[in-house]
């Protein structure tokens, strides 16, 4: 009972945490800077908790972000390395939309991606089934 | 480039292991045998003797240096020590009583004892009895979640490390009374308790392979298969851990060259050189024969422009033939995995300068570093 109690506590806590992002992210898309939203949507990726809402709003979140970027060469060039992994694995849940528009715009930054990171980034966003997004 | 000798002898080789004096190789041509074959000069390779016992695939060889005996283990749950009696391999059948295949081998340091990993979730730690003249086998069955996939022994005879499916790498002692001396500068008591973990490392998120200690036993070195290469420094109480994240397709199976070099080997067909700087942080150093860039890109964007091109539903026959011609022009010595990697230098040396690889192409390569312990650098003396 403590224990359920105590996790739900902690969903709650992300989902505020990622309330905030969220607000910060759309100030940021006013003011035209989709590589810094996206930066900040991807911090703190994966929440550390099996719950799937919280997963669920974090990609909404990301989501938002990804699909506000024009310059796809210019945002990897200011994306530091250790997002690389993360943002792959953002990549393939977009992709599993199905959705035409998402998932033109997750190929267009496959390809990208790839062609910097390499086969190994998509082998480990394959291979963790324990962070999953 | 690097590769003295290479040599095509089967469909694809599982495992492979050298005599003694290095003039003759035993492997395990994907079935029940183990073929061994001399080379008698320049390319020239004669088979000597087949060795049929096992009723399945053999998964792992080793031959000892001092002993000269091969010890082989199949999925068929069975392991074999061969000895050489007038010319001829004799078997014996080493009873290891386990319900699921063997997966690897490997003769301790004093081969004395050897190591067996096996898809039971147990290692087996097996010595000769001289009273009853057999083979024994003890069994570590703790703590493994899944199959163990490789052994490396330290330099001390007692240390077992082993990695295993479930991602961990772990290291036992495997003291047996009776074969081991206990050391009395040894460190902790828990050291000489057979099958006591000393230490559980969980770097990992998916499977390890390939484990390997180096040549003074203070450094481990394995892979996970999510292109992932771990470090361990100072094992013991409290080791220096390290993950490095590298471009390319997983490795299978690691080599230590020197105290501060490890060379890779897997999917991607050509070795890769790790190292340690001067404060001991590893990273990936270069491709041992250099992919050329270019061709490197070729083939990933001919890869993908067929997948987009599924994706769109475009025709795929343009672009099928580039992308079956760029497998095959990744331009070195292996077309395709290579699951082994031996040191072709007395046990428990400092230094290795050659090392032969085998993998799925049938080949065996055998690679001299000599010429380039220049290009490899200073980590490398």
């Amino acid at each position: 009972m403590a224990g359920g109690g105590g996790g739900f506590v902690e969903a709650e806590a992300i989902i505020a945490r990622i309330e905030t992002k969220s607000t910060k992210i759309e100030s940021l898309l006013k003011q035209y800077k989709p590589v810094e939203a996206l930066k900040t949507a991807l911090e703190g990726s994966p929440p550390k908790t099996l719950d799937e809402r919280c997963k669920s709003a974090n990609w909404i979140v990301v989501h938002r972000a990804l699909m506000a970027i024009k310059d796809i060469e210019g945002m990897l060039n200011a994306l530091d390395v250790e997002y690389y992994d993360i943002l792959m694995k953002y990549l393939y849940r977009g992709l599993s939309t199905g959705d035409r528009p998402t998932c033109d715009q997750c190929l267009k930054i496959h390809e990208k991606l790839t062609e910097r990171a390499g086969l190994g980034c998509i082998l480990r966003c394959l291979s963790d089934t324990l962070n999953t997004v | 480039m690097a590769v003295v000798d290479v040599h095509r002898f089967a469909e694809s080789i599982t495992c492979h292991a050298w005599s003694p004096d290095l003039s003759m190789v035993a492997f395990c041509p994907n079935n029940n045998e183990v073929h061994i074959y001399k080379s008698s000069s320049q390319d020239q390779w004669e088979r000597l003797h087949v060795l049929e016992k096992h009723d399945q695939i053999v998964s792992g060889i080793d031959w000892s240096s001092n002993s000269n005996k091969i010890v082989t283990v199949s999925h068929d749950r069975n392991s074999y020590v061969w000895s050489l009696e007038g010319g001829e391999w004799v078997p014996t059948l080493v009873i290891l009583r386990l319900n699921r295949a063997a997966l690897c081998v490997q003769w301790s340091p004093k081969e004395n004892k050897f190591a067996v990993g096996s898809g039971a979730k147990t290692v087996c730690i097996c010595y000769y009895e001289q009273e009853n003249n057999w083979w024994v086998s003890k069994l570590i069955r703790k703590r493994h979640e899944s199959s163990v996939t490789s052994v490396a022994w330290h330099p001390n005879n007692i240390l077992l490390a082993t990695t295993c499916t479930d991602g961990k790498c772990r290291v036992f002692s495997t003291f047996i009374k009776g074969v081991d001396t206990k050391d009395p500068k040894a460190g902790s008591p828990a050291e000489s308790k057979f099958g006591e973990q000393i230490l559980q490392l969980d770097l990992s998120y998916s499977w390890a392979f390939g484990v390997k200690w180096s040549p003074s036993g203070n450094t481990l070195a394995y892979v996970g298969h999510s292109s992932m290469i771990y470090f361990v420094d100072d094992v013991g109480p409290s080791p220096l851990a390290q993950s490095v994240a590298f471009r390319d397709l997983p490795l299978r199976d690691v080599l230590f060259i020197s105290e501060k070099m490890v060379i890779g080997v897997g999917y991607d067909s050509n070795p890769m050189v790790f190292a340690a700087d001067d404060t001991g942080i590893w990273s990936f150093i270069r491709y041992i024969g250099e992919k050329k860039a270019a061709s490197s890109g070729a083939s990933y964007s001919s890869q993908f422009s067929e997948a987009f091109t599924k994706f769109y539903g475009q025709s795929k026959a343009t672009t099928a033939n580039e992308a079956s011609e760029s497998s095959k022009s990744r331009g070195g010595v292996h077309d395709n995995c290579i699951n082994s990697i031996v040191p072709l230098s007395k046990a428990g040396s400092p230094k290795v300068m050659r090392f032969s690889t085998s993998g799925l192409d049938g080949k065996i390569a055998i690679w001299d570093l000599e010429n380039m312990q220049e290009e490899l650098g200073h980590q490398f003396y």
